[in-house]
């Protein structure tokens, strides 16, 4: 072996790096920014022009910061939720499905009763779409614990249960009886929606509410003691069972919240934005939410940030389609990188590289 | 053109100038064209739907030139996104949108109502306001002379269609296609598999293959934009024929024909009208008549007698003296649809939704 073949090694650090935590969502944003900036370069678009309408605009015009907004609202309470199940090791993948189910217990009141006013429709909607995503993902809970199903896999297909479900319900019962057969329930009425409070704009009351959640869930994860259960729990079942926390009751309390705040969040898109239930009410929030979870280092604070990033990626991506002639997957492509190269940098949380010399009679 | 230097458009201008000098010269217009955006649900390929929508405004920038900027969008999910996509269409100063999918409707028409001085053509819908016109093709009177030779070439007289979506644009294609077929085998009796996408390749197939598994030697692949339905029949052996844009290189044997939709002298006129400010909201049923809708790519294995047929009726439903629905029309369920010597006007055809008797297969309920 000739001396100039030098090779890095991964070495774990005695403990965990907290410059390297906070760094790693930066360094991974930065990494991607650059790897698709030089994408969009190989593919012969415009950088300048991808970077301003990506980038920029996002923040510098004022339509597209309330549209971030407006998309950070969901995406802030998936991940929240999400990320309280995740630091106890229950690995909630569906909150798509509990999303879904959140919407259409939101909608069945403007369904059924179109004709109703008053302002205490759309909050009665909010509350019944958050119990709905939290009975959806406590199927996911029942199983897990009497039959040890893995919650992965069984959050994971409910989504696609979920998703037919809508589906039948816009293609029967629910169908707008003046819509063409066109598989969407009737326009809500006034009272069905979540008020605005950015006049001029689409962001509603749903983010004050998302805002408010994320306080109790920094309180729940950082301050209380079922938090910190929880996540002994996770980190060490064992040591967490001879001190008596219940396994059983993480994983009900895990995806009972996960299901609550994304059955909210459902029920605030069709509420808001949205004004009906119809096919295409989720974009994926609730695998996006998963990428922001992670992103914002499963903290309360962090996915605050990392919601408002994920929100202008997705505005972003959005703009440079209209203005800079990018593809709709190049959006895609920009999120994946991104949690890759976080996923990257998150290694070096916890090693480090050595550059070790294959010194003789010196143990590695 | 008058319409670019509004007093609006000057304000916003000087605004933008600012923004200008960082940004490079981009908002510099010195005369500016007129912006047009088309919008679609699914990825434009070679063929199908976005494509057609595509190529016919080949013709209007062939015509203006650099008077026009066109920015096509595909792939554009209907929902929240598609709103805020359309908006941003606008807020970059395109004053003519084109919304290529009916679940655009509710956020173009609000595009439309902010913004009076842009023109909004809006594909399948209903509603229409002075500046929003909904367009939609008469493609059941392709489908009728498809379902005529349809059964001429069936020989288990079944035929079946894969379909996207159970609005009345779909469904009156499809009873179209049974009368044809009736017309020449009153027997015949026709399937239907709805997927309810626009754009699902595998789950399309799937549904060609049940068809097929059940005796359908015909397949109609209503509103696909991919050539799934079409190469599958050409590997399976059965005839097929397909809407907007012709398929026959991705099923060369067993390529029925296409009903194809040119929709170049409808977006032409609009675009004129706009630029002389003559932009009127109004539904635009288009068919054969208007050379929107044109059949092509006959197959060659159907028998002259019967594509002497096919031809006279084109050329009757061309000169207006006949309708496919016309009575006496009797529905699935048994009833009467349209009496007998009666002609469905066109408010009762873009609202149809029933079956035609012969169709097996129950609409979604």
């Amino acid at each position: 072996m000739s001396a100039a073949l030098i090779w890095p090694k991964l070495v774990k650090r005695e403990r965990p790096s907290l410059t390297i935590t906070i760094l790693a969502p930066l360094l991974a944003l930065v990494a991607a920014t650059l790897l698709n900036l030089l994408l969009y370069l190989i593919m012969g678009k415009d950088p300048v022009a991808v970077f301003h309408a990506m980038i920029l605009e996002p923040f510098i015009s004022f339509p597209s910061f309330s549209e971030v907004l407006l998309k950070t609202g969901p995406l802030l309470l998936i991940a929240e939720g999400l990320a309280i199940g995740y630091r106890a090791k229950v690995f909630n993948i569906g909150a798509e499905g509990q999303f879904i189910i959140g919407a259409i217990f939101a909608s069945a009141l403007p369904v059924w009763y179109p004709m109703a006013t008053g302002q205490w429709i759309w909050p009665t909607m909010l509350v019944a779409g958050a119990i709905g995503g939290a009975m959806w993902a406590g199927i996911t809970a029942f199983w897990r614990v009497r039959l040890r199903a893995n919650e992965i896999l069984v959050s994971l297909m409910l989504s696609l249960v979920a998703a037919q479900v809508l589906n039948y319900l816009l293609l029967g019962p629910w169908k707008d009886p003046n819509g063409f057969n066109f598989p969407q329930s009737v326009m809500f009425q006034y009272d069905a929606m979540v008020p605005l409070i950015i006049p001029g704009t689409r962001v509603n009351a749903s983010l004050l509410i998302a805002l408010a959640l994320a306080l109790v869930a920094y309180v729940f994860m950082q301050k209380s003691f079922t938090g910190y259960k929880l996540e002994v729990g996770g980190l060490a079942p064992r040591a967490a069972g001879y001190a008596g926390f219940s396994e059983g009751r993480a994983i009900w309390l895990s995806l009972l919240i996960g299901g609550f705040a994304a059955g909210l969040a459902g029920a605030a898109e069709v509420a808001g934005p949205i004004g009906q239930l119809q096919r295409s009410i989720s974009t994926g929030y609730g695998y996006a939410a998963i990428i922001v979870a992670y992103f914002g280092g499963l903290h309360p604070i962090g996915i605050l940030f990392s919601s408002v990033v994920m929100a202008a990626i997705y505005i972003g991506g959005d703009n440079a389609l209209v203005s800079a002639d990018l593809p709709i997957a190049a959006v895609r492509v920009f999120q994946g990188s991104l949690l890759l190269a976080y996923l990257m940098a998150t290694t070096f949380v916890r090693y480090q590289l050595v550059f070790l010399r294959p010194v003789s009679g010196v143990a590695p | 053109m008058t319409r670019g230097i509004t007093r609006r458009n000057l304000i916003k201008s000087a605004a933008l100038a600012g923004v200008a000098t960082t940004v490079g010269s981009r908002f510099a217009f010195a005369a500016e064209p007129l912006g047009i955006a088309l919008v679609v649900p699914s990825p434009i390929g070679d063929v199908g739907w976005g494509h057609a929508l595509k190529a016919a405004l080949d013709p209007v920038k062939a015509a203006y030139g650099d008077a026009v900027k066109i920015t096509v969008l595909e792939n554009i999910a209907e929902g929240p996104d598609a709103d805020r996509i359309m908006n941003k269409t606008v807020a970059d100063g395109n004053k003519f949108l084109i919304a290529g999918s009916f679940g655009y409707q509710n956020g173009a028409m609000q595009i439309a109502r902010r913004n009076p001085d842009v023109s909004v053509l809006h594909a399948s819908g209903y509603m229409v306001a002075p500046n929003f016109s909904p367009f939609a093709a008469r493609y059941y009177q392709g489908t009728y002379l498809m379902g005529m030779a349809a059964a001429a070439l069936s020989k288990t007289g079944k035929l079946g269609s894969v379909s996207a979506f159970a609005i009345p644009e779909l469904i009156t294609s499809i009873n179209a296609f049974t009368l044809g077929a009736q017309a020449v085998n009153p027997a015949i009796e026709v399937s239907v598999v709805w997927v309810n996408s626009w754009f699902d390749p595998a789950k399309e197939q799937e549904a060609a293959k049940a068809l097929i598994a059940q005796g359908c030697d015909v397949i109609f692949s209503n509103a696909q934009d991919t050539p799934s339905v079409i190469s599958l029949c050409e590997e399976a052996g059965v005839y097929a024929f397909n809407l907007n844009s012709s398929m026959k290189s991705y099923a060369p044997k067993t390529y029925l024909g296409c009903v194809a939709t040119d929709w170049s002298p409808y977006f032409k006129a609009q675009v004129d009208a706009h630029l002389t400010g003559k932009f009127k909201g109004a539904s635009a049923f288009l068919g054969v008549a208007d050379k929107v809708v044109q059949t092509v790519d006959w197959n060659p294995a159907i028998p002259a007698e019967t594509m002497k047929k096919i031809s006279d009726i084109e050329a009757k439903i061309a000169a207006g003296s006949f309708s496919p629905f016309t009575g006496p029309i009797t529905k699935a369920d048994g009833s009467q649809g349209v009496a007998a010597g009666a002609t469905m006007d066109d408010a009762a055809i873009v609202a149809m939704d029933w079956h035609v008797k012969g169709v097996t297969s129950p609409l979604p309920k």
